[in-house]
């Protein structure tokens, strides 16, 4: 083991221990036990988001159609077929994979911003049917779901839990697909997809493949969600807000990065919570140029900007910045 | 070993390719000269797959591979170095290289083809960490070129070939080209130098605005009036 990946590995144990201790220690409130939650659902969209967004280098726009059809998915099952949690959850998931692998066949043709444009389109759509297949999903009412029996402090520590198994599992996933022949195809269709078709990569079934994973992570969290707000509607499961938050943590953490969604997920929800509460009004003001200054200097994110080789003087920050700048 | 027969293909709808058809035999090295915008390099693309014929047929080692898709073309035995080689900039050398290899499924031949690929093209060696983004011209082509030797093709397209090399580069590449020719690989080359081009090759085949106005071995084209007077200055 090199001294770096030691490095990351006590960094990474450090971390997993304090977010699995801290809801047992009565000092932090539940308060915060609902704010991490907020946090790790962040971060584990956002990672469903960088297998396709990041690796594969296809900007989807429509990833929370997967959260509100893994979300909707738990809705119906719990509520109307009297399925448990767990198993309701891993079905939402599935659905949410299929209706990628279904979707991405056709969409995954086009590119760049048409893609963007495609993915954008279908999750509007897929909110409108939801908002109007009353006889399913309730329409704009929504579903209200089973209510647990536990008592709240229990059921809001049970789904932080499952919302950070959720997470775990993203990464350990992205770095299953980061380690095998498929990461590495994805990132060649990323780099240049003719030249990866040229090398004998069938793109079409990866990039679904990417898209698929991306949605399955994305609808399990939905799923979570659903249970732990226990009254799903169509403007809280498909709210944009879900995708451009994906998308802003990937890219501030380092797009096509394992840890960058964790550490970007952090930083944009606790800029997120300083701005709410200290500039009431000018809120997005200072998140847009937040973001602006982020892209400017440090285009390959957070993650890129702390693990190269650098040292914290100023000088080497211009140097930096000099090389990384978007001119 | 590779068989074209009476190709056509467009962009939309500007027609670029009528009635091509052209033949290469195992073990052979074929030039296949023109002007710009004669449809040279869309003649590999459509015979690596990345273009669709619009009429004509395709026959690969016995097998018709007309409109059969890039990737399954790519696993059949046909490795295609566009222009513009279209390395993944962002990975190094040495992932670059064995993205070349990516359908293989004989391991441990990988890392000996690796090693006659920097064998074959020393200068990679020491780029091996570097990402391909930041590497010369010269060196971007041995890397393109090495990427589609990693695929241990049966037949190698190379596309411009010397575009923008210095002559002395050119001339490493050209050598290497014939070691390898010489070890038994096919090689379909498209050049702009016609000189250098039919020098080396056994045969050629002359592409004008779509059309092959004339083909034959190598020397019988150098000897050529037409030849002469349209590519090579005399």
């Amino acid at each position: 083991m090199t001294r770096r990946n030691r490095i990351v590995s006590v960094i990474v144990a450090v971390a997993l221990a304090a977010l699995v201790l801290f809801p047992f220690l009565d000092v932090f409130s539940g308060a915060l036990v609902r704010t991490v939650t907020v946090v790790v659902m962040a971060a584990a969209t956002a990672q469903a988001w960088n297998l396709i967004g990041g690796y594969t280098g296809y900007p989807a726009f429509g990833n929370v159609a997967f959260f509100g059809v893994g979300g909707y998915a738990v809705a119906i099952l719990m509520s109307k077929l009297h399925v448990d949690f767990i198993p309701a959850v891993l079905a939402g998931g599935l659905v949410a994979a299929l209706y990628a692998t279904l979707l991405g066949l056709p969409i995954l043709r086009l590119k760049g911003h048409y893609f963007s444009i495609a993915t954008l389109g279908v999750a509007e759509a897929t909110r409108e049917v939801v908002s109007n297949w009353t006889a399913l999903t309730g329409g704009g009412s929504g579903i209200t779901l089973p209510i647990s029996p536990d008592i709240p402090p229990i059921f809001n520590r049970a789904m932080y839990f499952s919302m950070l198994a959720v997470f775990v599992g993203s990464v350990i996933l992205t770095y299953g697909v980061t380690r095998s022949k498929l990461g590495y195809g994805l990132i060649a269709i990323r780099e240049d997809e003719d030249a990866a078709r040229s090398l004998g990569i069938n793109t079409t079934r990866f990039k679904v493949t990417a898209f698929a994973l991306s949605a399955l992570v994305t609808g399990l969290a939905g799923g979570v969600y659903a249970y732990w707000n226990s009254q799903l509607i169509p403007e809280d499961a498909f709210s944009l807000d879900i995708t451009l938050r994906a998308i802003l943590i990937s890219i501030i953490g380092g797009p096509g990065t394992l840890f960058g969604p964790a550490l970007g997920a952090v930083a944009f929800e606790f800029m997120r919570n300083y701005l709410w509460d200290n500039f009431p009004g000018l809120q997005f003001t200072f998140l847009g140029l937040v973001m602006v200054l982020v892209i400017i200097f440090m285009p390959k994110g957070v993650m890129e900007f702390l693990t190269g080789r650098r040292r914290f003087t100023a000088s080497a920050l211009l140097q930096y910045v000099r090389q990384n700048r978007v001119s | 070993m590779l068989k074209v027969e009476n190709l056509s293909a467009a962009y939309g709808q500007v027609q670029v390719l009528w009635d091509v058809s052209l033949e290469v035999h195992q073990g052979e090295i074929v030039a296949l000269i023109g002007s710009n915008g004669a449809g040279k390099s869309t003649l590999l693309s459509t015979i690596s797959g990345l273009m669709k014929p619009r009429a004509g047929a395709l026959t690969f080692d016995g097998r018709d591979i007309t409109g059969a898709p890039t990737d399954q073309i790519a696993r059949s035995g046909i490795a295609h170095v566009p222009q513009g080689r279209h390395l993944f900039a962002g990975l190094t050398v040495k992932e670059n290289l064995l993205m070349g290899a990516y359908t293989r499924r004989d391991g441990p031949h990988v890392q000996k083809d690796l090693a006659w690929v920097l064998d074959l093209f020393p200068s990679l060696q020491r780029r091996l960490a570097m990402p391909a983004g930041r590497l010369s011209g010269g060196e971007q082509q041995m890397c393109a070129v090495g990427r589609g030797l990693m695929a241990r093709p049966k037949l190698l397209m190379i596309d411009e070939f010397s575009l923008g090399l210095a002559p002395i580069v050119v001339e490493q590449l050209v050598e290497t080209i014939q070691t390898i020719n010489q070890e038994g690989l096919t090689l379909l080359i498209v050049e702009q130098d016609v000189q250098v081009a039919l020098e080396h090759a056994h045969r050629g085949y002359v592409l004008e605005t779509g059309h092959i106005v004339l083909s034959g071995d190598a020397q019988s084209l150098l000897d050529n009036e037409h030849v002469r007077g349209a590519y090579l200055g005399v």
